[in-house]
């Protein structure tokens, strides 16, 4: 891979550009990942199968989680029928 | 060694700034969001100084959020496509109960804004002391985001200054 073609495919030839790129990434991560836990909570997914795909235990994904989406949604969302859906 | 007090302008800064970097999902207070927290806060003369140049928390945010989007698109994502994509559940914002620390520039920012006060004789630390503290960082995101601005560390160090004469009368 020449030089040219690098940059094409989105590399950064300033080194500072890439860490920061990886940061924003990282950030961009997080969000997404609680955007769509809470897309599967509220299309009916239980914390179980949540966790299985994301490819860890139920209880980290409860943790990580479980708070923010009961604020947003007090009582069951619509949709949602009991924990194991 | 003289006992500092740190005043309430910048305490209340402080606090905004982890309040801010808590909004933008920064998973650390960097210089940046010291420098958020001061407009957030928007007391002291390093808030009258920023204020006065033009300098307003939702275009330093709205720079912020630029520079993220900028920082991503050099690898080739969109973020504005990402986020419209991804709809209303998706947000910046960190999830409640996550304790935020500072970054290694942010206490950078806070052991120079100390030595600011030293410096200029002064018995508390104000928003000022931290100002200056944020543009004294080279190669800061700070100093990044107020370029951005189209405001130079310098124009904001004078107009410190001059805040600082007026307010000893």
């Amino acid at each position: 891979m020449d030089e040219k073609t690098r940059t094409q495919v989105g590399w950064p030839q300033d080194p500072r550009e890439g860490l920061e790129a990886v940061v924003a990434l990282r950030r961009m991560l997080e969000a997404l990942e609680a955007a769509q836990v809470e897309n599967a909570f509220v299309a009916g997914w239980s914390w179980a199968r949540i966790a299985e795909v994301l490819g860890v235990s139920k209880q980290a994904v409860h943790k990580k989680h479980a708070r923010r989406i009961r604020e947003r949604y007090p009582g069951e969302p619509p949709g949602r029928k009991g924990e194991d859906a | 060694m003289r006992f500092i007090r740190l005043a309430d302008t910048s305490r209340k800064s402080v606090e905004a700034a982890f309040e801010e970097a808590r909004t933008l999902g920064h998973d650390s207070v960097g210089d940046d969001d010291l420098l958020l927290g001061i407009l957030r806060a928007d007391e002291g003369i390093g808030a009258a100084a920023l204020t006065s140049l033009g300098v307003t928390l939702e275009e330093a945010r709205e720079e912020s959020e630029g520079m993220l989007s900028d920082a991503l698109s050099s690898i080739g994502i969109s973020f504005e496509e990402i986020r419209r994509q991804a709809g209303d559940a998706f947000e910046m914002r960190l999830p409640p109960g996550r304790r935020l620390p500072l970054s290694p520039r942010g206490k950078k920012v806070l052991v120079d804004a100390r030595k600011e006060v030293r410096r200029l004789g002064d018995d508390y630390l104000g928003t000022e002391h931290v100002l200056l503290g944020i543009l004294g960082t080279q190669g800061g995101t700070a100093v990044r985001l107020l370029a951005g601005m189209g405001v130079s560390p310098e124009v904001v160090e004078e107009r410190l200054y001059q805040f600082r004469r007026q307010a000893a009368g």
